[in-house]
């Protein structure tokens, strides 16, 4: 260990040691990086969760066949012809197809429907996908919780699980009054916590009667053999005329949709724990400044025994490092108890109701941890630098 | 003044200017101050407050610098070191008693003492044997784990004292060091003192108001309006 390692360590044990004689000072130090902390951690989990819930939605080996010059599902639409003209090609697409020949896929179409809740009489607008019953299966670990699928032409509904649990109106068996029309829960659905489970799915043509869209076709999905054979497909859909056409790995549609909104809420938080991390980086400054006061004279007396500037400013710093790494850890602790699997829900895709958990992930607590020591360093910095410059003449004068 | 002829000045003072600036206006404290102090020697210095008895030994020490003239102690010029060499040069050469101690009062009496030695390349059970050799030597033999404030007046300054010598330095800096004592206390401190300078070959250079610890060293200086006159030399 070399001499300023030591000398470091000694003058911080020694400021350590001496935290209790600032108790209350360095308490608070320590509380306003874990508020920092807190909220930051609370606003990364919020993104972090609402990118899980939709990225875990997309599957790379799925492709989503927009129509209409957009790229969301909303304002989409694939005309009757241009789906006969895919289902018709027979060169190699990429594309999976079953023993007959055709093409694994599942027309669909979003509908917004508003579900009136009967406590506080308030309505929530949910998405209601019907798809053709093909659809449940292009969806990569989906998997029955309850009940059963919808059977074809039937009014029935099966509801993700994130949505069962919020709604108690939509056990297995109940009716829902969804547009016009009673629906049956036929049963409900896991996909491990993804966007999914945040719809409701019924048969193609019953949604398309039941809300007057007789034809209509919103996306179309299809089975890719690999990820990669979405560029195949792509060059296909330009032989298509009529409309322009869009290919997509569902995984990269979802990925979009995440990333705007998760940036939303990034943009949300990142401001508000910086405004907040200046009043904090003020308070370890102030801590740190009553430290480096209280203690004059001791690191005068170590400097005139030969100690070193540079342990004296590293001693310093490392004090308001510790301090807010302790408020760092205590900030991430509570925010873990308190938002980690908390579930939120916001507008999502297809202007729809969207629950997700907020998740507390590694890099979430990194990423706040960073800037609780960040606030320690600034505000360390510069009483650390005046450890270093103390007049030792003046500072032992002061016991004189 | 007269110098000792025998000996080779071990600290050697020419021409030494310093002064303070308040504002606008410079106030001089020494203004070619001239002082020879031979290797083994003990010297008191006194005078009035003001007088510059504290900035000579801050001078001294090297955590002050002179606005003029040579400062050499042993080979060293530390009128011509930067602040990064008087560091290192305080860390191997010197040992300082201050009139207040100066003890961290969050570390052990031993913890303490050891300060100085963690600037060595020693291993911390060479520390601990030193530590505890030197501890013996100012009587505080088994008393190392006792923090400063259980202890007396008398027992800090002997700490401090322990501090002051366990580096094993030539030069031994005295700040007022029976200055907080009662005289039981400080007469055991004074001839803790006498005993390194005799015994152990120390230079002392120890500044008092006191002309009871002043009489303990071999030489008594007057320093006054930045001149010295010396009042007393011992045989």
């Amino acid at each position: 260990m070399s001499s300023t390692t030591r000398q470091t360590l000694v003058m911080l044990r020694a400021n350590l040691l001496g935290l209790p004689h600032r108790l209350a000072i360095s308490v608070s130090m320590a509380l306003s990086v874990a508020l920092v902390v807190a909220v930051l951690t609370g606003f990364l989990a919020m993104a972090k969760g609402f990118e899980q819930a939709l990225k875990g939605a997309g599957s790379p080996g799925v492709a989503v066949i927009l129509g209409g010059g957009t790229n969301q599902e909303t304002g989409s639409e694939i005309s009757p012809d241009a789906i006969r003209a895919i289902e018709a090609m027979r060169d190699d697409l990429g594309v999976v197809r079953d023993a007959a020949g055709n093409l694994v896929s599942s027309r669909e179409i979003v509908v917004p429907v508003d579900l009136r809740l009967a406590g506080d009489g308030t309505g929530r607008t949910l998405a209601l996908r019907g798809m053709d019953t093909s659809g449940p299966s292009l969806r990569d670990g989906v998997r029955l919780s309850a009940g059963r699928l919808f059977r074809q032409g039937s009014r029935e509904i099966v509801v993700g699980d994130r949505l069962a649990g919020e709604f108690p109106g939509f056990r297995v068996g109940d009716k829902v009054r969804l547009g016009v029309i009673d629906w049956t829960v036929a049963g409900h659905f896991s996909t491990g916590g993804s966007a999914f489970e945040s719809e409701i799915w019924a048969d193609l043509d019953a949604v398309r009667t039941g809300f007057d869209r007789q034809g209509q076709v919103q996306s179309l999905r299809l089975r890719l053999d690999s990820p990669t054979s979405i560029a195949p497909l792509k060059g296909a859909l330009s032989a298509v005329t009529g409309t322009p056409l869009l290919a997509i790995a569902e995984a990269d549609l979802y990925a979009a949709q995440s990333g705007r909104t998760a940036d939303l809420i990034r943009l949300f938080g990142w401001p508000i724990a910086l405004l907040m991390s200046v009043g904090a980086t003020a308070g370890a400054l102030n801590t740190m400044m009553s430290s480096v006061s209280d203690r004059t004279v001791e690191i005068a007396t170590v400097r005139t025994l030969g100690f070193g500037r540079l342990a004296a400013f590293a001693a310093t710093l490392a004090e308001a490092l510790l301090l807010s790494l302790v408020g760092a850890a205590i900030g991430i602790a509570t925010s873990w108890a308190a938002f980690n699997g908390w579930q939120a829900s916001t507008i999502g895709a297809n202007n729809a109701h969207m629950a997700f958990q907020l998740s507390v992930t590694a890099d979430v607590m990194a990423t706040a941890g960073l800037l609780g020591l960040a606030i320690g360093a600034i505000g360390g910095a510069l009483p650390a630098f005046a450890a270093a410059r103390l007049p030792l003449t003046a500072a032992l004068r002061a016991r004189r | 003044m007269t110098e000792n002829l025998n000996h080779q000045p071990y600290i050697d003072l020419k021409g030494i200017r310093k002064g303070y600036r308040i504002g606008k206006e410079s106030i001089p404290i020494f203004s070619g101050l001239d002082l020879t102090i031979a290797r083994s020697d003990f010297v008191a210095v006194m005078g009035p407050s003001g007088s510059g008895k504290s900035t000579l030994l801050n001078m001294l020490a090297g955590i002050d610098s002179p606005d003029g003239g040579q400062l050499r102690i042993g080979s060293n010029r530390l009128d011509q070191m930067g602040e990064s060499a008087r560091s290192s040069w305080r860390a191997h050469n010197m040992g300082i008693v201050f009139q207040f101690y100066n003890l961290l009062p969050m570390l052990t009496a031993a913890e303490n003492v050891e300060l100085p030695l963690l600037l060595k390349p020693l291993s911390a059970r060479q520390r601990r044997v030193r530590v505890e050799a030197v501890l013996d030597l100012v009587g505080l033999a088994g008393r190392g784990r006792q923090y400063p404030a259980l202890m007396s007046g008398g027992q800090q300054q002997r700490v401090g004292i322990a501090r002051a010598i366990v580096a094993d330095p030539a030069l031994l800096l005295c700040d007022e060091p029976t200055g907080d004592l009662d005289r039981t206390s400080a007469d055991e401190v004074l001839a803790m003192l006498a005993f390194l300078n005799r015994d152990l070959g120390k230079t002392i250079v120890m500044v008092t108001h006191d002309p009871h610890a002043a009489r303990q060293a071999r030489r008594t200086l007057h320093l006054d309006k930045g001149q010295f006159s010396e009042q007393r030399s011992a045989a």
